[in-house]
């Protein structure tokens, strides 16, 4: 058996289960889907269990940088680099804790199926609604795109396959379940997904460690490494918190900031809020969330920094992106190889069929429908079905073409849409949600300033100190808020009542 | 499972948040001291499984504090109720007028 084949074989079989996962589910959910098609395509009818949320919420989270670029620049800086990356241990639980109860309680009441349902019923606002919708659809485009970029480029490097056979082979896997299993089957394979990632970890130490000769003699190389940064002022004292002043103090603030509190705000993952159970399903949620998330972030990070001892350098040039890509086909066993590169193409696969399912509710259901519901049309369940599926279809190709050769607009995008969604939907939903006062227009003006002015701050290249960008937006977008929510008119007591009955 | 009213509900899910972003907060604290304040005082010569031991200390210390305290929340400030609106008897006609 040839080598590539004997590489290919467990990623093939991965992916022909997450195929059949996706078209059992869609068998599964044909009288669920009759009756409501869109409850059902776009949110599962609110049925996630707690070990599910939780493994669909780490693995949107958890993205090809958490596999590939993380680990990689944790080879060359070091311990301060897992440092950085383990800020996000608190990802998990403070959506869940924070937003999760809130939002699936008045998501049932007000019926809501996507996240700009619960902006359009807060804030009663048919605008924000469309913007918000608007801003979903070009950074989930953006962000798939990036996904697919990397995800083929791991793929070709470790399998010696060329980059646009890579793509496309994932790519289809990817698109065609999600397209026809919806949300269930996006959790569902998310679960696979997060399994395989932790699988792939766990093969990875083992060869990692085995390669290195133990523990002592891979700190032996990286303290070398570290004495002589510090001696010669090249390279990166590897054993200090800010790997020789360059990861600053600033940085590791904002880090917090944009990794840790404010990813509250991403619509991908808070969207699960409201599609779980119950809320014995939302407590164990956050203990494995929480869990899996640290062994992941704080794992991977730490084998970067540990593959120092087997790779000591990389060619001249060559980017720190290729160190895991190298270590998986230089130094594994085939087989063990093949189960290792499925941990990468999870991470990757399972942030898309998130931001690809996602991205189709805001067409069709944010959009589509509710234009309909406004003119008072019905439409048929069957219809809504044709439409949920074309249109998931149709972006995910989009954006598998666009993948083939990225435009430079969207790798520029794609380099602020994580943030961008943070300034633009961490206060709307927080104070949405947390403060009776929080009215149509602080709404309007905060997605406006803080997304506006983080986009600007990124176009000029005008920085605050050392922190990064998402500062500017995160407190424009606050100040625009509060200015709105005091010259703005007060929320009626309609939807005051549904969303803060304690106060009458 | 508790009975409770939709307020009652709210009041407890204000509560819920607030504990949690308390947990988030001594979590950053740890993080931090554990981190810089052990490497301050310690520098790189003191070693746990021969790695750093701001490492180690900051890095799986944050993540067990995290999952210690996330059990605590959940036993003892996070209630079970149901997550649709029960008892609330203007709960069908309140539906009908945000449509």
């Amino acid at each position: 058996m040839s080598k590539s084949f004997m590489m290919l074989a467990p990623v093939v079989i991965f992916f022909a289960v997450l195929m059949g996962m996706g078209f059992y589910i869609q068998k599964r959910s044909s009288d669920a889907r009759a009756e409501n098609y869109s409850k059902d395509y776009y949110i599962g009818g609110r049925s996630l269990g707690g070990f599910v949320l939780a493994m669909t919420l780490v693995a949107t989270y958890s993205s090809v940088s958490s596999f590939l670029s993380g680990p990689g620049v944790a080879w060359q800086k070091g311990f301060g680099w897992v440092y950085y990356a383990s800020t996000q241990v608190v990802a998990a639980f403070l959506v869940l804790g924070v937003l999760g109860k809130k939002m699936a309680v008045v998501g049932r009441k007000t019926e809501s199926v996507t996240a700009v349902d619960i902006i359009r019923n807060r804030y009663q606002s048919d605008l924000l609604a469309t913007i918000s919708a608007i801003v979903i659809i070009v950074f989930f485009t953006t962000q798939m795109i990036g996904q697919f970029v990397g995800g083929a480029q791991i793929f070709s490097a470790a399998t010696g396959l060329s980059y646009e056979a890579g793509l496309i082979i994932f790519a289809v896997v990817v698109v065609l379940y999600t397209t026809v299993g919806g949300f269930n089957a996006v959790a569902i394979t998310d679960t696979a997904c997060a399994i395989m990632m932790i699988v792939g970890m766990l093969c990875l130490a083992y060869a990692i460690i085995t390669k290195g000769g133990g523990i002592a003699n891979i700190m032996a190389a990286i303290n070398e490494a570290s004495e002589t940064a510090r001696a010669t002022g090249e390279g990166f004292d590897m054993v200090s918190p800010t790997a020789s002043n360059s990861i600053p103090v600033q940085l590791f603030i904002t880090q917090w900031m944009l990794c840790g509190v404010c990813t509250i705000g991403l619509p991908q993952t808070n969207v699960r809020c409201l599609a779980y159970k119950d809320t014995k399903s939302v407590h164990r949620a956050m203990m494995y969330g929480t869990i899996v998330v640290g062994a992941m972030m704080v794992g991977m990070h730490l084998l970067g920094v540990l593959s120092r001892g087997v790779l000591l350098s990389i060619p001249e040039g060559a980017s720190t992106d290729t160190v895991m890509p190298a270590l998986i086909s230089q130094y594994m066993h085939p087989v063990l190889a093949g189960l290792t590169i499925i941990g990468p193409l999870a991470a990757t696969m399972s942030t898309i069929s998130s931001l690809l399912i996602a991205g189709s509710s805001a067409i069709v259901k944010d959009i589509y429908l509710h234009h309909k519901e406004a003119k008072k049309e019905k439409v048929n369940q069957s219809v809504v079905g044709k439409i949920s599926i074309g249109m998931t279809g149709i972006m995910g190709i989009a954006a598998v073409i666009l993948s083939i050769n990225p435009p430079d607009i969207i790798v520029w995008i794609n380099m602020f849409a994580f943030g961008g969604l943070q300034a633009a939907f961490f206060w709307i939903f927080l104070l949405g949600l947390f403060w009776k006062k929080a009215n149509r227009s602080g709404a309007l003006w905060c997605i406006i300033g803080g997304l506006g002015s983080y986009i600007f701050v990124y176009i000029t290249g005008i920085t605050i100190g050392a922190f990064h960008n998402i500062i500017v937006g995160i407190v424009v977008g606050l100040i625009c808020f509060i200015i709105g929510a005091n010259t703005g008119k007060p929320v009626d007591d309609k939807i005051g009542r549904i969303f803060f009955p304690e106060k009458y | 499972m508790n009975k409770m009213s939709y307020k009652e509900k709210f009041v407890q899910m204000n509560k819920e948040a607030k504990a949690t972003w308390i947990a988030a907060a001594v979590i950053i604290i740890f993080w931090w001291l554990a981190g810089f304040g052990v490497y301050g005082a310690f520098g790189t010569e003191l070693k746990i499984f021969g790695m750093p031991a701001w490492f180690v200390l900051s890095c799986f210390g944050s993540w067990i504090l995290s999952v210690v305290l996330v059990a605590f929340l959940i036993k003892a400030v996070f209630k079970d109720f149901s997550l649709d609106d029960e008892l609330s008897e203007e709960n069908s006609t309140e539906e009908e007028e945000i449509k």
